[in-house]
C-alpha cells in the first residue's frame, strides 16, 4: 500500500490568523496602505522617522547641494578656447582633445569597469608572497637581520626617528622602565613588501569612511543664520534657531513646496 | 634596440626637465637643470583656467588673469576636475600659452622635443584618464622623455636636514595634501606611496569657496556669479577655531539673538568686508564690524561721498573651514580630517604607524588658513596614544612644496634615469605598456 505523507511547505504551515514577519523598519511600499495618522505621526517628536533621520526629500536636497558645492565647471556656461592653437598631430590626439566628457562620466566608467571584471591579483603581489615563502624556508630559525627589518636608507634616518629595532634584552633594568613594553613589534619585511606593492585603490574606494555609528551626533545648524539649529521646521524638517529665522526660512528655503 | 641608444644620447646632453604640478586651481611649473639646486623661486604659479568676463566679453588665458582689472561676474573654465586632467582641449591651450609659445613667461619657455617632462598627478586617477594623458604628452606635445607619478610622493626628496646632500628619500613621511579639489592623506615609505592607505576627503578649497558663496548669497547679496571675489574673501578672513569648544563659544559671540532678546555681536570676530567696485579698487579689504555703518547701509546711501558696499562676516569666518574637520556639518557623510588620518594609518603595521605620526607634513593651499595646523595637531593628539610622538608641521610654502620636492628629484640625473621613458620607447611599445610601467608593474 503506498504511503502518503503531506510534506511541510509554505502553504501547509499558514497559521490561523497571525504570523511572524521580519520587521525591516520603514517600508515605503507599506505607507500607502494605511495612510491615516500620518500627519500627526510626523508632527510628534521623534515621529514617523527618528529624531535625526531625514526625509527622502531632504536627502535629495542635501545630495544635490553637495554636488553643487563640489562642481568644477558650470555646464551652462560654455567658454570657448581662445585662439586657434596647434592642430592635433595624430588621430588619437584629436579624439582625446575633442572629448566633451566631464569627470563624473569617467568615474562612472571606472565603476562600471570594476564591476564587470574584478581586478586580478597583481603580479608583484604574488611575487612578494612567493619571496616571503622562500625566505621563510631558507631562514628558519635565523632572526631577521637589522638591515632586513629596516630596509630604509640609514643616512636619512637622522632626523626621522628610526623604526624600532629589536632591542637587546637588558636584564638589569626594571621591566617597567624598559621601553620595549611601549614599543610596537618590529616591522616584518614581507608585510612591508606586500603593502608597497598593493595596487592603487579606485577613486571611489579611496574616500574616507562615514563617521562611526557610536560617535558624537551630527551638529545641526540654523538654515538661515548658521547658529545652532534648535528648532525643526514643522513643514520640511530643516533646522532653524528662532522665529526671525523661521520667517526668513519659510520665505526662501522651505522645502514644503519644493 | 633603440631605447638603449636614445638613453645614452640623452644622458650625454644636459637636458632640462620641466617639472609640472598640474593642479586644478594653479599650475606649478619650472624648468630644472640636472644637478642643479632648485628653490621656491624657480617655481611659477599660474592659474589653470580660461576665464571670460560676462560683462565685457574679455577672455583671459591662465597668466593673463594677472592683468585682469575687473573680476566681476568672471566665469571660469577649468580643464582639471577633481584633480584630474579631464578637458584636454582647454589644458592644451593653457600649456601652449604658458609653456611653449612666445607668450610663455620668463624662463619657462621650452621646446618639448629636447625637454623631459615630470608630470605630477593626484592619487587614484582613473586609468582611462592616465592613458589619455600619456598619449597627449607623447603624440601631441612630443616631449623627449616623460615620467608621471603621484605628485605629493616626491615630498620625500626634501632633505631631512637642510645641509645634507643625500639623494635618498625620507624613510617615513605622512603627507596631508589639502588642496583645491579635495584633501588627501598619503603615507609614504622611502619615496613609495602606500596605495592601500591613501584616503580622500571631499572637502577642498573649491568646496569651501562655493559654500561661502552660498552662505553670503543667502544671507546678504546674490553673489553666485562672484567666485573670484568670494575666494579672495575666504583667503582674507577665514580661520579655523582652535577647538570644538571654542567653536561653540565663537558661534555664541556672533549670534544676533532672538526676537525680543537682541544681542550685540562681538566685533572682535565679526568683520565688514568692503567689496571692490572694480572702478576705483580691484581688491576689497576687511575691517572691524561697525554696527552703525550697517544700519546706515540699510537706508539710502549718501549721494555725495564714497559709496561702498559692505559684506558683514560673522560665523562664516570659522564655520566654513570647519568643514574640513566636521564634513557632517553640511551632511557630507565622511569623517573629519583627524579621524580620516587615523583611518588611513589603521591599515599600516603598528611600527610604521608610530613613525608616520611623528613625520606629518601638511601641504596645499588650505593649510594657509589661520589655525589649521594647530587644530589638526590638537585633535590628532587626543586620538593618538600618549606615549606616541606626534609631530605635525606645515611646509614653508605649502603651495609650492610638492613642486620643490619634485624639482629636487628631477635635479638628480641618476634618479631620473631610472624612471624616465623615452619617446622612442613609447613609439615602440605603446600606451598600455607605459601605463603599466608607471604603475610599477613592469620594471
Amino acid at each position: 500500500m503506498p504511503h502518503v505523507e503531506v510534506l511541510p511547505n509554505s502553504a501547509s504551515v499558514s497559521a490561523p490568523g497571525w504570523t511572524y514577519v521580519v520587521d525591516n523598519g520603514y517600508d515605503p511600499s507599506k505607507v500607502a496602505i494605511n495612510p491615516k495618522d500620518r500627519k500627526r505621526a510626523a508632527a510628534r517628536p521623534g515621529g514617523a522617522r527618528g529624531e535625526n533621520e531625514l526625509s527622502a526629500r531632504q536627502q535629495t536636497a542635501i545630495a544635490r547641494r553637495i554636488a553643487e558645492l563640489e562642481r568644477d565647471n558650470d555646464p551652462k556656461q560654455s567658454i570657448p578656447v581662445p585662439g586657434k592653437g596647434s592642430v592635433p598631430k595624430t588621430q588619437n590626439a584629436r579624439r582625446i582633445i575633442q572629448y566633451q566628457r566631464q569627470i563624473k562620466h569617467w568615474l562612472d566608467d571606472e565603476i562600471a569597469q570594476l564591476q564587470q571584471a574584478p581586478p586580478p591579483l597583481p603580479r608583484s603581489a604574488i611575487r612578494a608572497a612567493n619571496q616571503q615563502l622562500r625566505k621563510a624556508s631558507t631562514l628558519t630559525g635565523v632572526p631577521p637581520m637589522s638591515s632586513e627589518v629596516t630596509p630604509g636608507p640609514l643616512s636619512s634616518g637622522l632626523a626621522t626617528p628610526a623604526l624600532p629595532l629589536r632591542a637587546e634584552p637588558t636584564s638589569e633594568i626594571d621591566s617597567l622602565l624598559s621601553i620595549e613594553r611601549s614599543m610596537p613589534p618590529p616591522l616584518k619585511s614581507a608585510e612591508l613588501a606586500s603593502l608597497l606593492s598593493a595596487p592603487p585603490l579606485s577613486y571611489v574606494a579611496s574616500h574616507v569612511a562615514p563617521p562611526a555609528v557610536g560617535g558624537p551626533p551630527q551638529r545641526q545648524f540654523c538654515d538661515n543664520c548658521g547658529y545652532w539649529g534648535k528648532i525643526k521646521c514643522l513643514k520640511c524638517g530643516a533646522r532653524i534657531c528662532g522665529l526671525e529665522c523661521k520667517d526668513a526660512h519659510e520665505a526662501t528655503r522651505c522645502l514644503k513646496w519644493a | 634596440m633603440p631605447p638603449k641608444i636614445s638613453k645614452k644620447a640623452t644622458a650625454a646632453a644636459p637636458v632640462k626637465t620641466l617639472v609640472l604640478d598640474n593642479g586644478a586651481y594653479t599650475l606649478k611649473a619650472g624648468l630644472v637643470a640636472p644637478s642643479g639646486t632648485p628653490s621656491y623661486d624657480d617655481c611659477r604659479v599660474l592659474p589653470n583656467c580660461i576665464a571670460r568676463s560676462v560683462r565685457d566679453k574679455c577672455m583671459y588665458t591662465s597668466s593673463e588673469l594677472y592683468q585682469c582689472k575687473d573680476f566681476g561676474e568672471l566665469a571660469f573654465r577649468r580643464p582639471v576636475e577633481k584633480g584630474f586632467i579631464v578637458n584636454w582641449e582647454a589644458e592644451k591651450a593653457i600649456w601652449e600659452h604658458e609653456l611653449l609659445s612666445e607668450t610663455a613667461g620668463e624662463g619657462l619657455r621650452c621646446d618639448p622635443k629636447d625637454t623631459n617632462l615630470l608630470l605630477m598627478e593626484k592619487p587614484n586617477c582613473p586609468k582611462e584618464l592616465q592613458k589619455n594623458c600619456d598619449e597627449i604628452v607623447f603624440e601631441q606635445f612630443e616631449f623627449s622623455a616623460y615620467y608621471r607619478c603621484v605628485g605629493p610622493t616626491l615630498n620625500a626628496y626634501h632633505p631631512s636636514i637642510p645641509s645634507s646632500l643625500s639623494s635618498l628619500p625620507r624613510e617615513c613621511l605622512l603627507i596631508i595634501d589639502t588642496s583645491y579639489s579635495d584633501t588627501t592623506i598619503l603615507p609614504i615609505y622611502s619615496g613609495q606611496l602606500i596605495q592601500s592607505a591613501v584616503r580622500r576627503l571631499t572637502v577642498g578649497g573649491k568646496l569651501l569657496t562655493n559654500y561661502l558663496k552660498e552662505l553670503a548669497s543667502l544671507r546678504h547679496y546674490n553673489m553666485m556669479e562672484e567666485t573670484y571675489l568670494l575666494n579672495e574673501i575666504k583667503e582674507a578672513v577665514s580661520f579655523v577655531a582652535p577647538s570644538t569648544q571654542q567653536f561653540s563659544k565663537d558661534l555664541e559671540r556672533t549670534w544676533k539673538g532672538r526676537l525680543g532678546d537682541k544681542r550685540t555681536v562681538d566685533s572682535s570676530i565679526v568683520l565688514d568686508y568692503v567689496l571692490p567696485d572694480y572702478e576705483g579698487a580691484i581688491h576689497g579689504y576687511a575691517r572691524p564690524h561697525d554696527p552703525l555703518q550697517s544700519r546706515v547701509r540699510r537706508g539710502i546711501q549718501p549721494l555725495q561721498g564714497p559709496r561702498e558696499d559692505v559684506l558683514p562676516l560673522g560665523n562664516e569666518r570659522f564655520a566654513v573651514p570647519e568643514l574640513i574637520f566636521r564634513p557632517t556639518d553640511i551632511g557630507i557623510q565622511e569623517k573629519g580630517l583627524p579621524d580620516a588620518i587615523m583611518d588611513s594609518l589603521s591599515v599600516l603595521p603598528e611600527a610604521l604607524k608610530l613613525t608616520m605620526l611623528s613625520n606629518i607634513v601638511v601641504v596645499g593651499g588650505n593649510s594657509l588658513i589661520v589655525g589649521f595646523v594647530e587644530r589638526l595637531e590638537s585633535e590628532l593628539r587626543s586620538l593618538v596614544p600618549t606615549e606616541y610622538l606626534l609631530n605635525v608641521s606645515r611646509a614653508d610654502d605649502p603651495i609650492k612644496h610638492s613642486w620643490l620636492g619634485a624639482a629636487r628629484f628631477a635635479s638628480q640625473p641618476d634618479l631620473m634615469k631610472q624612471v624616465l621613458v623615452q619617446k622612442a620607447e613609447y613609439d615602440e611599445r605603446g600606451s598600455t605598456w607605459l601605463a603599466k610601467r608607471f604603475s610599477g608593474g613592469d620594471k
